[in-house]
């Protein structure tokens, strides 16, 4: 082979050649044990997620992999998600770069080093010439020709060096980030396991190995601003070039203890999240707690720990272990009966979810945990009666329990109607019905099916084109679940917001301070944010809170928990309303009932519901 | 030279207590924030169980207030400990050296408003327990007029954790109790409910009253919470409320609704507390030295609590506090 490389060079003298012999070294060997054990790992954990999907979501994730609309979407959120980080840029920058430095830069190492391999020594991509470790060695295997480099070559080791700096960086944060994670924007962060700490010293270890490797080797293979300086320092020192073999098997050896370690440790996310971005764009959901979907979702966490300050569970610190990133890990230790306690434990009011970078739908793993759980109970429905709507109108609202309990809400309501000249019935004025949505959120799925399709059959044979409900609560399973033909789903800040801005009603103005509480199932569970928003600000000067829209703190009065208690609630409430009270507002105004009854019984200021301001201000005709 | 002894609150407490230290022979200073003494008691008709009248009990209160010096329509402003006294400055601008303090500032009502789904405030025909006792002394009520359904509903804001308030306010049972009887007297042919979890009637002559209400008055007891109030188009209202003893759902029209509200701390003791980092108990009342022997003393010295400053408590309870605490202050100032 020697032969007929030297014979190629009389030819055409080029400009990188083979260096070693075989083009091959033992030191290679731990990162090649490494890199079989990940990929044989990852095919038998992609072949048991597949298993245990149900037939459909085969056939759905199946079709999405040929629908272009959803192939650009994949390749969009890879890019977005799993390189550049785009969610962590926009919340903590620091943290962003961090992220993205490491992930984009480590990306780019392997593209950059197998398109140098492509360009310079193509044969080496094939299977049989060391293509499976050949491009990440580059540096190694080749001589450069110092009389034949061109501008190409140079644009190559000046990238490569370029690359390498970024990550570098990346790495230097993310080791003060152990020490100080609140100087990068975080209060609390997670403790590691075991194979997190092989992992993550593994992987701080990588990039500068390489460098050092790499700078051994710079004379021969090439360098640039990084590598060139300290090859020249390396060899005034070590006056032998030799010295270079143990850092490369330090590099190789420590590549191989990262992808051992990764499946055991948070860094199988790196894997994992494109698989989940491909199966969630193909519109899979939840349905079983621990296999399927579901499997994904939880390899997929990176136990970055931005959820433990999300969870309104932490204002005071006891609460730590209910995080989401607890519940993973938990999930995949399969320890049952601490899953148990957080799942029946979280509010759901799903703030982990809109703030986690990968994105990560815990509170619905949750929800299925519970039905593991619950689903069994008896329920009978027999005594729901049909024949209880009195009249039949085009707008039917519907008060729901939470609203039956807040009679301000129902009245102010019937007043905007009137006012409004609304020709509208009461679904629930003598009978109140459930609409499902606690039964679905214990975990009673089978109950609160049944309970939907009774509603359903009354709504859809009302003849009514319009469903107005004044509970965030309601709203969402009517939304979701209720799949209603011809029926526009509304709930009443919109109901409100598009007759103030059709000019059916005019309201006055007051001279009031006016802070909004986002509720959690109406705002990061429905993305209702505008519309209330509006009408508020046609009534009186809207002030912001300190954490609001998809920030804001859940009230604490949340169905969502089976077992917190009311003393831990309090805590939530006090956390919500000093949030609220950032600055200085006269009245807090939400759109739930429930989280109107939480947040005015322990406020210090005037609480009301966005249909009783309205309904005070309302010029009558 | 007479010590000093400044009593915070011109209730039943704070008005025995006045008295027998007056009789100990101590210069005795009372704040009431109020233009009236007597606290609650001052606008209640009759006590229970018996049915004496309110205005006698306050009499007898009010008989032996002469040496006293009162100070209506007062706050205090500021209390500093000194070495061994308070240096107090009230909102009349007077200052003064008390060698002991007694507070006396007991509770205030729960606002029924805050339970909304029992619609007080929204609803024209619900009332509270306070209102229905000061129609018993005026007879004047608009929201009164000749009802033939009344309910009462046990435990507003008390035994419930969501009103914030766990602890039982120990004298609504009876009140709802006598005031179902009373009305009834008023009204013979109205039917009367009372809803309740449980009835607690603990002290003498309790039971008899319970009795008597079912024998005698034919008041309805019905176990279960009340779930929900409505109106309907009459303006009478909707109760949906479980019966637990029958397992049953129920739903009820009434005429009018009587809401048993709980006790609360004071907003006159809260001030109070702030003043002088005084320690509460989970429920919000005044934590005592402890909770059997030193039922009186704060763990500051000089500073005693009488009545239902530390915690809900009956008439005759409040007045053996009160004389207690005289004791326990004369005690005090003599070692």
């Amino acid at each position: 082979m020697k032969i007929l490389t030297s014979n190629i060079l009389q030819i055409s003298p080029s400009e990188v050649i083979d260096r070693i012999p075989d083009s091959y070294n033992n030191f290679v060997i731990p990162f090649v044990i490494g890199i079989t054990f990940i990929i044989l790992y990852l095919s038998i954990g992609l072949i048991r997620i597949i298993y245990h999907l149900e037939k459909e979501e085969r056939i759905t994730l199946l079709k999405s992999l040929f629908k272009p609309k959803i192939i650009i979407k994949n390749i969009k959120d890879i890019f977005n998600d799993c390189l550049i980080h785009t969610k962590i840029w926009k919340r903590k920058p620091l943290l962003g770069y961090m992220h993205s430095s490491i992930a984009f830069g480590w990306f780019l190492l392997i593209v950059l080093g197998h398109i140098e391999v492509a360009l310079f020594v193509p044969k080496h991509l094939s299977i049989s010439e060391g293509s499976l470790f050949y491009p990440i060695f580059y540096r190694f295997f080749v001589w450069v020709n110092p009389e034949h480099v061109t501008l190409r070559g140079y644009f190559f080791f000046f990238l490569m060096d370029f690359v390498l700096l970024y990550i570098l960086s990346g790495v230097a944060l993310a080791m003060f980030k152990r020490v100080r994670s609140l100087a990068l924007g975080m209060r609390h962060t997670t403790k590691p396991s075991l194979a997190d700490r092989f992992a993550l010293y593994s992987l701080w270890a990588i990039f500068p190995l390489r460098l050092l490797a790499e700078s051994f080797t710079a004379d021969l293979s090439g360098g640039s601003f990084l590598t060139i300086p300290m090859n020249y320092i390396f060899h005034n020192f070590f006056g032998n070039s030799l010295n270079f073999m143990p850092t490369w098997w330090l590099y190789s050896t420590c590549l191989g203890i990262f992808f051992l370690a990764m499946p055991f440790s948070r860094y199988m996310h790196i894997l994992t999240e494109p698989l989940l971005i491909v199966f969630r764009n193909a519109g899979l959901k939840v349905t079983k707690p621990r296999v399927g979907f579901a499997e994904a979702e939880i390899y997929a966490c990176s136990s970055c720990g931005l959820c433990i300050d999300a969870c309104p569970m932490n204002v005071k610190k006891k609460n730590l272990k209910f995080s989401s990133v607890y519940f993973i890990r938990f999930l995949r230790r399969h320890n049952t009966k601490k899953i148990n306690a957080i799942a029946n434990k979280c509010l759901l009011c799903g703030k982990c979810f809109a703030l986690c970078p990968v994105g990560i739908d815990s509170p619905s793993i949750r929800v299925a945990q519970r039905k593991t759980n619950h689903n069994k109970y008896e329920y009978n429905y027999n005594q729901i009666n049909y024949s209880s709507i009195p009249k039949q109108s085009k707008t039917l609202y519907f008060a729901g329990c939470m609203t039956q309990l807040t009679p301000v809400i129902l009245n102010s309501l019937e007043n905007i109607f009137k006012q409004a000249g609304e020709d509208y019935t009461i679904l629930d004025k003598d009978e109140v019905i459930c609409c499902g949505r606690p039964l679905m959120l214990s975990g009673r799925e089978e109950a609160a099916k049944e309970l939907i399709n009774k509603n359903k059959k009354i709504i859809q044979e009302s003849g009514c084109n319009k469903l107005i409900l004044s509970c965030p609560i309601c709203y969402k399973i009517f939304k979701e679940e209720y799949h209603l033909k011809n029926i526009e789903v509304l709930h009443y800040s919109q109901y409100i917001n598009s007759l103030l801005e059709n000019n059916i009603i005019q309201v006055k103005k007051e001279d009031k301070k006016i802070v909004y509480h986002d509720p959690c199932d109406l705002g990061r569970g429905s993305g209702i944010y505008e519309e209330p928003r509006n009408v508020l600000k046609s009534i009186g000067e809207l002030v912001k809170a300190d954490k609001e829209r998809e920030e804001n703190i859940c009230c604490g009065g949340s169905l969502g928990s089976l077992t917190l208690e009311q003393k831990d609630r309090n805590i939530i409430t006090e956390g919500a309303i000093s949030s609220l009270m950032a600055n200085h507002p006269d009245t807090i105004v939400t759109a739930c009932p429930l989280c109107y009854k939480t947040i005015r019984n322990n406020s210090p200021i005037d609480v009301e519901d966005l249909s009783e301001i309205i309904s005070r201000n309302i010029i009558k005709k | 030279m007479k010590k000093n002894v400044l009593i915070i609150g011109g209730g039943p407490s704070g008005l025995e207590a006045a008295t027998i230290l007056k009789k100990f022979n101590y210069n005795v200073i009372l704040v009431e924030r109020s233009s009236i003494l007597g606290g609650h008691l001052a606008k209640w008709d009759r006590l229970f169980p018996y049915m004496e009248p309110a205005k006698e009990t306050l009499d007898v209160l009010l008989s032996n207030i002469d040496g006293i010096t009162i100070f209506k329509d007062t706050e205090v402003n500021s209390i500093n400990l000194l070495d061994k006294s308070y240096n107090v400055i009230l909102s009349n601008g007077i200052t003064i050296l008390a060698d002991a303090l007694l507070i006396t500032t007991g509770f205030d009502l729960f606002q029924a408003e805050k339970k909304e789904e029992y619609g007080y405030g929204i609803y024209e025909k619900v009332i509270t327990s306070a209102e229905l006792e000061e129609y018993f002394k005026t007879l004047n009520n608009n929201k009164i007029d000749n009802p033939k359904k009344i309910g009462f509903v046990h435990c507003v804001g008390s035994r419930d954790e969501k009103a914030a308030n766990r602890a039982c306010s120990k004298v609504c049972c009876a009140t709802a109790v006598k005031q179902a009887c009373e009305i009834k007297e008023k009204y013979p042919d109205a039917d009367v409910y009372c809803f309740y979890m449980d009835l607690r009637m603990f002290g003498r002559g309790y039971e008899d009253l319970y009795l008597k209400a079912q024998k005698d008055y034919a008041i309805r007891f019905i176990r279960g919470r009340v779930s929900e109030v409505s109106e309907d188009i009459n303006k009478s209202l909707v109760i949906k409320a479980e019966d637990t003893l029958s397992s049953k759902p129920i739903r009820v029209t009434l005429d009018l609704l009587v809401l048993m509200s709980g006790m609360r701390p004071s907003s006159g003791g809260e001030k109070i507390k702030k003043m002088l980092n005084l320690m509460t108990e989970d429920d919000g009342f005044f934590s005592t030295k402890d909770s059997i022997y030193s039922l009186q003393h704060s763990k500051l010295a000089g500073l005693f609590y009488a009545g239902a400053a530390t915690g809900p408590k009956t008439l005759p309870d409040s007045l053996h506090e009160a004389r207690s605490a005289a004791i326990q202050i004369h005690n005090y100032l003599n070692n």
